[in-house]
């Protein structure tokens, strides 16, 4: 038998070489993109001694649907279908951040009940990407019960999504000037149940994993990230909160009167991946305090911008108004144009910074649109968490990491 | 503009929908990346470019393709966006890798969109599109749809479809 076996290649770029095993050479391994645990298709190439990481190299791109090139052939108000569906376990987040962005170009802001509905979704919307996020970590990690438990309560979510939008996952429900539709009143009683059930349910999620041994085991101590290493590496969300820097934009550039509810950031020092569960959950329960007052001080009024440059008319006006008659007609054919521009706006997802940089070139459709994408950045951070920890660690780390390859890939 | 002191190299500096702004020259990008991080801007939200072949608009950028930071001061919660225009003839900018991290996926991904060589970068690959793709799918020439879809059941359809599609 040869001293050395000759290379085995695997795929463009993978070798695995297996010279002198024994020996304690570096192993290179190929890791997805098809794996059950890289929440999406995501690939990494791990370099290995005996079990210990050296090198993490994530290939990504798999999911590219060029969403942003897209944009570009859009107009702006149908933008938004397409804004659905780059991070999508939490499309309404995405929609307003875009939203955002266009009515700052254009100088508008929403009323007061849309605003209050827009909080309304964005935290419901947060709360669900968390239960996703636990509920499939917790399988990876071998905490089986809990993704039942998680997706029981992220169900309701989705009938709230569909009875206020119509859809359950891509809601397309915050636009530039409000939001599409108004919330029944049959959306309120079921938010009410959820928003008073939540707190118990969260509680049950806490009894199943937060002092559970082995949950404990594979997470504390485990992708440790310091607070200079996530400011260095651009980290946001739970990533950044986790190593113990209080850094919410809902708090400290606050969007849609985040600032005027009251509620607390989820901090934790320690940094490793328990650390960042932990943040979650508490995330999760002040996701709940906020949905309790945004109901019980939901404005009346209407839910759209009075503008009909911008929104079409109501049906009725067009049976009397000839006006009204042209606005629709112009807004469908050609849209509307906001002056020539850039402007970037970011808003928190359950993942961290998900941000929008629009340009306009003065015309109906955008020039450029680019979305910053929290999974793009964090996945970068990867690396630095996993080297030196055993490979079965890196499950962990990928997981609490939390990125969406949608997300990553646009 | 209390938050930009900037010794040198500014070509224009401004406001635009409450955000503020600078443009530097090409050549001094990363003196100028450097000096904005020791003053503060120590978080780098994100870089991109713009292309503005045949833009509509009155006032024409001085080049074709735009990069844009977008950079944050943490403490202040100031942000401020540098603004280097790069001519179409030479797609080249220097590297910041190394003075923000995460510009270093920003970089290959304005590669593979774009065709901006940034120098100095240690690994200036494709990240999004395959690795044998040609082109550079965000520029405003390159045209939308008649991908060949693979693994499709139209797949030799696709194949044998005419160059204009």
């Amino acid at each position: 038998m040869p001293d050395t076996m000759p290379e085995q290649t695997l795929a463009p770029g993978v070798t695995i070489t297996r010279e002198r095993e024994l020996g304690g050479d570096i192993l290179t391994v190929n890791f997805g993109p098809q794996h059950p645990s890289t929440h999406g298709v995501l690939r990494l190439i791990v370099d290995l001694d005996g079990e210990v990481i050296r090198r993490v190299k994530p290939v990504i791109g798999y999911l590219h649907t060029g969403i942003e090139k897209q944009m570009e052939a859009l107009r702006w108000q149908q933008g938004v279908v397409v804004t659905d569906r780059h991070d999508y376990l939490s499309p309404p987040i995405n929609n307003l951040a875009y939203a955002l962005a266009v009515e700052q170009l254009m100088g508008v802001e929403a009323p007061a009940r849309a605003q209050g509905l827009r909080v309304i979704m964005s935290e419901l919307t947060r709360i669900a990407s968390h239960l996703i996020w636990l509920g499939s970590t917790g399988i990876e990690l071998g905490a089986m019960g809990i993704f039942m438990y998680c997706l029981r309560d992220r169900e309701k979510i989705l009938d709230l999504n569909e009875e206020i939008s119509g859809f359950r996952m891509h809601t397309s429900y915050i636009r530039p000037g409000g939001v599409t539709a108004d919330a029944t009143p049959r959306f309120l009683e079921m938010l009410d149940a959820f928003v008073k059930e939540m707190p118990g349910n969260i509680q049950e999620y806490e009894n199943l994993l937060t002092r559970n041994p082995i949950w404990i085991e594979r997470t504390q101590a485990i992708g440790y990230l310091s607070a200079e290493d996530a400011i260095r590496l651009g980290a946001t969300g739970p990533m950044i909160r986790g190593s113990g820097v209080p850094w919410d934009l809902r708090k400290d550039r606050p969007y849609c009167g985040f600032e005027t509810y009251d509620w607390e950031v989820a901090v934790e020092d320690a940094g490793d991946c328990y650390a960042r569960y932990l943040v979650r959950i508490k995330e999760m329960r002040e996701s709940v305090k906020i949905l309790r007052q945004a109901l019980d001080r939901l404005p009346g009024g209407p839910v759209n911008v009075d503008d009909r440059k911008i929104l079409p008319p109501p049906r009725e006006e067009l049976d009397t108004s000839m006006e009204a008659l042209i606005h629709h007609f112009k807004l469908f054919t050609e849209g509307y144009s906001p002056p020539a521009g850039d402007v970037y706006v970011a808003v928190e997802s359950g993942r961290g910074e998900n941000g929008c940089y629009i340009v306009s070139d003065g015309t109906h459709k955008p020039r450029r649109v680019k979305f910053r994408a929290a999974s793009f950045v964090n996945l970068q951070a990867v690396e630095h968490m996993a080297l030196g920890h055993m490979v079965a660690d890196m499950i962990a780390i990928i997981g609490t990491a939390d990125t969406v390859l949608g997300d990553a890939d646009r | 503009m209390t938050a930009l002191k900037l010794t040198q190299g500014v070509l224009a500096h401004g406001v635009i929908a409450g955000a503020e702004w600078v443009s530097v020259p090409r050549e001094r990008i990363r003196e100028t990346l450097t000096e904005l991080k020791s003053q503060g801007y120590e978080s780098y939200v994100f870089m991109t470019c713009v292309d503005h072949l045949a833009t509509p608009t009155v006032e024409k950028p001085p080049e074709r393709l735009e990069l844009v930071y977008q950079l944050r001061n943490m403490k202040t919660h100031r942000e401020l966006r540098v603004r280097v225009f790069v001519p179409e003839d030479d797609p080249r900018a220097p590297s910041a890798h190394d003075i923000y991290a995460p510009a270093n996926w920003d970089e290959r991904e304005t590669w593979d969109m774009f065709g901006i060589r940034f120098e100095g970068h240690p690994d200036l690959s494709r990240i999004l599109m395959p690795d044998d793709w040609v082109g550079h799918p965000l520029r405003r020439d390159f045209p939308v749809g008649g991908e060949p879809v693979d693994f499709s059941e139209d797949h030799e359809v696709w194949r044998t479809a005419p160059p204009e599609a």
